[in-house]
């Protein structure tokens, strides 16, 4: 059976795998992506069902990143979580505004992470079987 | 100072004292302008047109007298150098002008050309000097509260990486732990949290400094928010071995602040509480109506720690203050908690203090403003000593997308609730205050002096606002639906009696229109509703 595959765009590797762990061990298939330009390369080629979005990242931060998402026809209907160490204050409103389906500041709760990434998953992808 | 010329604005009613004062100037080597003008009125008029390099003043004017003249010169403009002339040699009064702001007092009969040209020009060096470093201390206060703010998001980087392999630990992703590594993890995964609050309270202390914390009151019962409170605190008090115990007055009306704020205060108060507790001991949270003000809850939390001394009674709520005898000075926390609970009281309209004793215990109590609708309503629905001709209640409910988080949810709760303010006329419509805390779906209602037919327009503009607002398309369900409120006969009592009518009709409309959460009943005049 097909897992859901969800692209983790972070420029620490620490936290990369981190995520990656916590992913697999709840039934989601992982791919990495350390800056923005390559964020978009590695969205084309893989076709993640979901990406989870660092903001400050180099080549091309957050914000390019979901601008260059939503102006592909391909890419734009990927939901996008937000997970940053920024400013909910100066940046919540404005990143569901370019696009995000949420937003999460560092350090994240892992249930409420799970719970969203759950939710959001069966949305935009109504064909991806859930893990249990 | 124009070309190199002294602008000099002479403030003098006696005329022979007054061509003295410019003799003297024009004797002088330097370039000045005189303009001279005998009314106190017409000396601010003309600092208004332009600003003179200096002031002399005459103190006893026709329109003004004493230290009354040199004050609203300071006031109307305070950035320019004064110098005091005056017929009498009085240093109180010359004391009291300086300690206000004023550059110098000099008495009529003793000055020489030579001497006024140098008390000008010092003057005006010295309020120059005082500019300088007025804007140094903001630059630097600026660029503190920056620094801060970088600070922090850089820490949570490396604190996120700790946090998440901890867990991943705890939680058995790298293999099975045993009890002992178990136990280790826990203690640092406590020290995570701690550092979280700890980098919280760094921006919270910074925002609150430079005035940029928000606070969104609504309607909320006291009650539940101090047993969440002592819920939340359970496990840190059984720790210690200090019991926790709350002591509520069942008859509180509903309180208008923003229960976030209110919990974060509690929160902090309970576990300075607890820290300063010795195993065995207490600590008590209370809340409570006090006759003398009534409108106001008081709460408070009691120890039976060591007490405060009275130095530290004065010094406890600034920024920074650590008590320099903590039992537990290992964890001593940055010293901002008390400060941020200070400043959240404040926004809020209230009041906070501490009484202690040393040796027996101290008491942290503070003031919240209750809730009341008719007091709110009064400027919105009355016009000229009249009730308005008629009341719609606008009903906007919001429910949530199943895939969104709360925080998100929140925020567009917010973000829409900002919008809907913006929907409504200011002086004519109220958007009341949103009851209880953020739950699933969200009901937010206007009390706007129109008719039904006209309350159709606001109707529009909100559901095209809402939907055109960031995020909400994607996130929630939204429905409008508007409701008039029967008002009562204008000859029906006092304008007052039939505002507090009013309030009750919406009251208990939006109770009927919703069920789960009802309006409260106002906190003061309460009067049985009218029969329906």
């Amino acid at each position: 059976m097909e897992k859901p595959k969800i692209l983790i765009v972070d420029d620490d590797p620490d936290l990369r795998r981190a995520l990656k762990i916590r992913l697999r061990a709840n039934h989601y298939d992982t791919v990495q992506a350390s800056d923005g330009y390559s964020a978009i390369s590695v969205a084309q080629k893989e076709k993640p069902n979901l990406i989870i979005l660092d903001l400050g990242l180099p080549a091309g931060d957050g914000y390019v990143v979901l601008e260059r998402l939503q102006d592909s026809d391909v890419l734009s209907g990927i939901p996008v979580i937000v997970l940053t160490a920024r400013d909910p204050q100066s940046n919540e409103q404005k990143t569901l505004q370019a696009g995000a389906a949420a937003f999460f500041q560092k350090p994240a709760d892992n249930n409420e992470l799970l719970d969203v990434i759950r939710a959001t998953l069966p949305k935009a992808w109504p064909g991806v079987t859930l893990p249990s | 100072m124009n070309n190199g010329h002294t602008n000099v604005l002479l403030i003098e009613d006696n005329p022979g004292d007054a061509d003295l004062v410019r003799l003297r100037l024009v004797e002088g080597d330097s370039a000045v302008n005189i303009s001279c003008v005998n009314r106190l009125a017409d000396g601010l008029a003309s600092m208004a047109r332009e600003t003179p390099s200096v002031v002399l003043l005459d103190l006893n004017l026709p329109d003004s007298h004493g230290s009354d003249t040199f004050r609203k010169v300071l006031e109307k403009a305070p950035g320019v150098p004064i110098v005091i002339l005056s017929g009498q040699d009085d240093e109180v009064l010359a004391m009291k002008a300086m300690h206000q702001g004023v550059q110098d007092y000099l008495v009529k009969g003793d000055i020489t050309s030579h001497h006024l040209e140098r008390v000008m020009r010092y003057a005006i060096e010295r309020q120059a000097l005082i500019r300088t470093l007025e804007m140094s201390r903001k630059q630097q206060l600026e660029f503190k509260n920056q620094f801060l703010s970088h600070v922090s998001h850089e820490l949570r980087t490396p604190l996120t990486c700790i946090h998440q392999f901890v867990t991943i630990l705890l939680d058995g992703l790298a293999g099975d732990i045993n009890p002992d590594q178990r136990y280790h993890l826990g203690t640092v995964l406590n020290s995570v949290h701690q550092l979280r609050a700890m980098i919280r309270d760094l921006l919270e202390a910074t925002r609150a400094e430079s005035g940029k914390i928000r606070i969104e009151p609504r309607c909320i019962t006291i009650g539940d928010l101090v047993q969440q409170a002592i819920s939340m605190m359970a496990a840190t008090a059984k720790e210690k071995q200090v019991g926790l115990e709350v002591g509520l007055d069942s008859r509180i009306p509903f309180v208008y602040a923003d229960p976030d704020r209110v919990l974060q205060v509690l929160i902090n108060l309970i576990d300075n509480a607890i820290k300063f507790t010795p195993p065995e001991g207490s600590v008590l949270v209370k809340a409570c109506i006090v006759e003398a003000d009534p409108d106001m809850v008081y709460l408070s939390v009691s120890d039976t720690g060591r007490g405060i001394g009275p130095e530290a009674k004065t010094l406890i709520f600034e920024r920074l203050y650590q008590d320099p005898n903590s039992i537990d000075s290992s964890r001593a926390g940055l010293g901002l908690g008390l400060f941020i609970a200070k400043e959240l009281v404040e926004l809020h309209s209230g009041r906070i203090w501490v009484a202690s004793e040393v040796g027996n215990g101290s008491t942290f109590s503070f003031t919240l403003p209750l809730y009341s609708l008719p007091k709110l309503l009064f400027p919105v629905i009355t016009y000229q000593g009249r009730l308005r001709e008629a009341v719609v209640l606008v009903k906007v409910e919001l429910t949530p997308l199943p895939a969104v988080s709360r925080s998100t949810w929140k925020e567009i709760c917010q973000q829409s609730l900002e919008t809907l303010r913006r929907c409504v006329y200011v002086d004519k419509d109220l958007v009341l205050p949103v009851v209880g805390n953020v739950g699933v779906s969200e009901t937010f209602l206007v009390a706007a002096s129109t008719d039904v037919e006209r309350a159709e327009i606001m109707m529009k503009r909100i559901r095209e606002q809402l939907e055109a607002g960031a995020g909400f398309r994607a996130a929630g369900l939204m429905k409008v639906s508007s409701h008039a409120v029967p008002l009562p006969s204008r000859e029906e009592g006092s304008l007052e009696v039939q505002v507090q009518r009013t309030a009750n009709r919406i009251t208990e409309m939006a109770m009927l229109t919703e069920n789960e959460k009802p309006l409260p009943q106002s906190a003061n005049g309460d009067e049985s509703a009218p029969t329906n």
